[in-house]
């Protein structure tokens, strides 16, 4: 799955190889369809993260995603921190997958507290509001994390739904378990291969999913009280 | 600035007490629109004047209020008492105005703007032909079309079809249980997905462009123009990868995910299904299978009309039996489109009637 090449990738991405080191990958590229993606997905989250606003949360929840990407960094990355510190958006494809949902997380749980607090949400008509899939994918330890969200969600729902109607609310729920379902089949499909970039990818969208759509019906069940 | 041409009218259709209002508004040169409106419809037409004309449909009790608020018309409707109206608003505005619209049980419908639109409904279709810059299209039970639009553009639905042609710019598509039609799309950004349904792309794929189409249970097909650049990486876990032209693989990881490389391969494809198959095809060949695909939908829905037409020719005494093949044909499409929006004045209506006969025979 990786090779030398594979944890030198951001580093590319950002310019920071020298011209030798540069052009011995640029060839490793030619060859290699898995790098070649990678950078790709690396210029597109680092295009991404620079494209958002630089407001912060209004609940701190950087300090939980950085335990988090912390816990997931690789040994032998530790002794390098002060250049992951010094990089912005240097990152190893397991902690871009993190980072990714992570950007994920932000967005719904700050619907969530907003739902909480009784505020009207209105729906920001830019598209930078509306996540991407994920692209990156490795060993899906983040999945846990998408659940509390996705049960802090759920959870608001049921105290928000009495403001939409039972048609609309059984519509919901409705998609909810096709993609709950959609959910299981991927999580089965990875016990039996979990090294399967894909499936990891799948499942990371699908999960995405359920968190948009339980954020914009809490946004709109808000937008209704 | 503020000009009613005509108060209400009340007219008698069909035994139904209906009103009819008529506002017109002037208005300057970048102005929008903001538009309000619980059940019915909202229907915005572009036209060549500097003016705003609001034309509402409302019952008896229903009221449309037009305002000027800054630099936007505001269109509110409401009841003069009890639970919401059913209003029919039907409103011109200039060609480049923004628009604002939102709805609960509302059918959207916009055509000839050129200006940024954005509209919500929660149980209602939106059908929009126009709109440039950003165009954000949202409803949970009705299906979605937008066409001859160009920006940035975000259509969803939760449990409908979504369907974009002749729409250029920053593409971004999803909807749950339901279809993704892409036609005639010009884009270097594309994202499309569903849980529950197929995804057809027919459009550019352009030079370090970035396209990704995705669906659960669903196929994928798109068009790969024969002259593209792109490197495309297709996954599936339980269908099959097909192309009708040779491609050349540059990289596989097991046995479902695959990665393609033609010419500079400087664009970017990611295509992915779950349960269904990806197929890659030649434009004419989309184009042509997309027209299939609209013809056998136009006879399907040619032989359900047959069959509800049938009934007219049966012997009386099969009555029941015709009825219930009426009901059976038309049930579901009625009671999705009225049942939510009558559901709640009947309720009033009969809890009043039933208290009152409740309270006469206590009286008594």
């Amino acid at each position: 799955m990786n090779d030398k090449w594979t944890n030198r990738l951001s580093e590319y991405v950002d310019g920071e190889l020298d011209s030798a080191e540069t052009a011995a990958l640029e060839a490793h590229l030619e060859t290699c369809g898995r790098c070649y993606a990678t950078v790709g997905e690396l210029r597109l989250v680092v295009a991404r993260a620079k494209s958002l606003p630089d407001t912060p949360p209004a609940n701190d929840l950087w300090a939980g995603i950085a335990n988090e990407i912390r816990r997931e960094r690789l040994p032998d990355l530790r002794d390098r921190r002060d250049r992951l510190v010094r990089r912005r958006f240097s990152l190893t494809v397991g902690q871009l997958l993190a980072a990714s949902i992570a950007l994920m997380l932000v967005s719904g749980g700050g619907a969530w507290l907003a739902v909480r607090s009784g505020r009207s949400i209105t729906p920001a008509p830019s598209v930078a509001a509306f996540t991407g899939r994920p692209r990156i994918t490795e060993v899906a330890t983040w999945s846990g994390r998408t659940d509390a969200a996705i049960a802090d969600l759920q959870a608001a729902l049921t105290q928000n739904e009495s403001r939409l109607d039972t048609g609309t609310v059984r519509i919901v729920r409705q998609n909810l378990a096709l993609i709950d379902r959609a959910i299981a089949e991927a999580r089965i499909a990875l016990q039996k291969d979990p090294g399967n970039a894909y499936l990891n990818l799948h499942l990371a969208d699908t999960m995405r999913r359920k968190v948009e759509l339980l954020r914009r019906v809490n946004d709109m069940a808000a937008a209704r009280s | 600035m503020l000009t009613t041409l005509a108060a209400a009218m009340l007219l008698t259709l069909g035994g139904a007490p209906q009103r009819q209002t008529d506002t017109t508004i002037a208005v300057p040169a970048g102005a929008s629109l903001s538009v309000n409106n619980f059940g019915g419809g909202i229907t915005v037409h572009g036209w060549t004047e500097n003016r705003v004309k609001v034309h509402g449909e409302t019952g008896r009790r229903g009221r449309v209020e037009v305002s000027m608020v800054g630099n936007t018309v505001v269109v509110k409707t409401g009841s003069r008492e009890g639970a919401p109206s059913v209003i029919d608003l039907d409103i011109s505005v200039p060609q480049s105005m923004g628009l604002t619209l939102n709805g609960t049980y509302a059918d959207i419908t916009v055509d000839g703007v050129q200006g940024a639109i954005s509209a919500e409904t929660v149980n209602g279709e939106i059908n929009v032909r126009g709109g440039k810059g950003i165009v954000t299209l949202h409803s949970i039970q009705g299906g979605v079309t937008l066409a001859d639009a160009s920006g940035r553009i975000e259509v969803n639905s939760v449990n409908e079809n979504v369907e974009l042609s002749n729409v250029s710019g920053e593409i971004k598509v999803e909807t749950t249980n339901g279809e993704v039609m892409l036609t005639g799309i010009q884009s270097s950004s594309v994202d499309a997905g569903t849980i529950n349904g197929d995804v057809t792309y027919d459009g550019t794929v352009n030079d370090g462009g970035s396209y990704s189409f995705g669906s659960h249970n669903g196929d994928i097909s798109v068009s790969i123009p024969e002259r593209a650049n792109v490197t495309i990486t297709a996954a599936t876990a339980n269908g099959d990868i097909d192309a009708s032209f040779p491609l050349p693989m540059t990289g596989s990881t097991g046995k479902h995910r695959k990665t393609f490389k033609i010419g500079s391969g400087s664009a970017r494809m990611e295509l992915e299904s779950f349960q269904g198959d990806i197929e890659m095809r030649r434009p004419q060949e989309m184009r042509d299978r997309i027209d299939r695909k609209h013809k056998e939908h136009g006879a399907h829905e040619n032989e359900n009309d047959n069959d509800t037409s049938f009934s007219f020719h049966v012997d009386v005494n099969d009555a029941a039996t015709y009825a219930a093949r009426y009901a059976q044909a038309y049930a579901p499409k009625y009671a999705k489109t009225y049942a939510p929006v009558y559901a709640r004045s009947y309720a009033r209506a009969y809890s009043r009637a039933y208290r009152g006969a409740h309270a006469d025979t206590t009286t008594h």
